[in-house]
């Protein structure tokens, strides 16, 4: 971890993961999980904003803002070109990169070697955020019986 | 083929039953991870046991069998889901003599033995790879799925492209016994070591 970041309450961040605010700030908000191996990293001036309740899983390269409840599956990597409204779902090993600035619209699905896209009808998204905050839950009580916790200053 | 493939014997911790694990591997809650022997974890994989049922008693959270390798850069983590509304981390089952690939991430549910699987793969949450099977290099495995016994799966989502030859279980076996037995201390750093 490096640079000016801002993490909020409830927020999972596994051993291994990579934050790296190298020209402006990062904020992420409240009950993110971020799973081993990821990298978020801001490559511009202004504040990268995370929303709450995204799920970073293992070894993927993040260098944009998002919304809330989005999901960025293994090794996906999405460039600074782009922007994450929310209840989006990056592929596993997907590669975003706009050529131009692009906001994806909400419940957008990227999927495949190609990075095709469809919008998700949001069935099941309940289920989905109620498995997300059990998960953290879990991980709340489970990782410091294990590893060695970093306390921050406001803690 | 014979060619011993050395490594610096400071780097690596060998155990009484011959598992070669290098200090630069992250292993996180060895008490729930077995090895069966002869296996070899290589320089910055993850291997996470710390994420285990919840539950009273001791928990197996990652068995390997015996003649394993994990590769570097290799991430090793158990699946997860709800079942019946709670949150539960599934044990992952390894069989004997199988090849995971460097900089691959498996969340595997139960890999059988003899199983080979390349580089850079993603095999998903859930997944079921039976005996023999073969995983090509890149490979992205979606969650949930069952690979057949002496089946070859490649591309992204990974698909079935040939059967193995019947004799694979003998070759991998082979293949893996003379890793093991290459992978052995840098003769020259342990007489260094030793003066």
């Amino acid at each position: 971890m490096k640079g000016d970041i801002t993490i909020g309450a409830g927020t999972i961040v596994h051993p291994k993961a990579t934050i790296f605010a190298a020209t402006g700030p990062i904020v992420i908000g409240s009950n993110c999980i971020i799973e081993e191996g990821a990298i978020i990293l801001n490559r511009r001036k202004e504040v990268l904003r995370i929303g709450d309740e995204n799920l970073f899983e293992i070894g993927c390269r993040v260098e944009c803002p998002m919304g809330n409840c989005n999901t960025i599956c293994t090794r996906a990597r999405i460039h600074y070109t782009t922007r994450l409204s929310s209840y989006c779902v990056i592929g596993a090993g997907c590669l975003v990169v706009a050529t131009e600035e692009e906001i994806l619209d909400e419940y957008t699905v990227i999927y495949g070697p190609e990075g095709e896209r469809r919008i998700w009808s949001g069935r099941g998204r309940l289920q989905e955020a109620d498995l997300r905050r059990k998960h953290a839950e879990y991980l709340r009580e489970m990782l410091p019986k294990f590893n060695r916790l970093r306390r921050g200053e406001g803690a | 083929m014979d060619h011993p493939i050395y490594y610096p014997k400071s780097e690596y911790i060998e155990t009484d039953t011959g598992n070669k694990v290098s200090r630069r591997a992250t292993i996180a809650g060895p008490q729930n991870i077995i090895l069966g022997g002869k296996t070899v974890i290589a320089n910055g994989a993850i291997i996470r046991g710390d994420l285990r049922r919840t539950g009273p008693g001791h928990a197996v959270v990652i068995s390997l069998g015996r003649y394993c390798l994990v590769g570097e850069g290799c991430i090793m983590r158990p699946p997860y889901k709800t079942y019946r509304g709670n949150f539960n981390y599934y044990p992952m089952k390894i069989g004997d003599h199988v090849h995971i690939g460097a900089n691959t991430v498996v969340e595997a549910a139960q890999i059988g033995s003899h199983v080979e699987i390349g580089k850079n793969c993603v095999i998903g949450k859930f997944t079921i790879i039976k005996d023999c099977a073969k995983i090509a290099d890149n490979t992205v495995i979606p969650p949930n799925t069952v690979i057949p016994a002496l089946s070859l799966f490649a591309g992204s989502p990974g698909h079935f492209v040939e059967d193995m030859p019947e004799s694979t279980q003998e070759m991998v076996e082979a293949m893996t016994k003379s890793y093991y037995s290459r992978f052995q201390p840098d003769p020259s750093s342990a007489a260094a070591q030793q003066r």
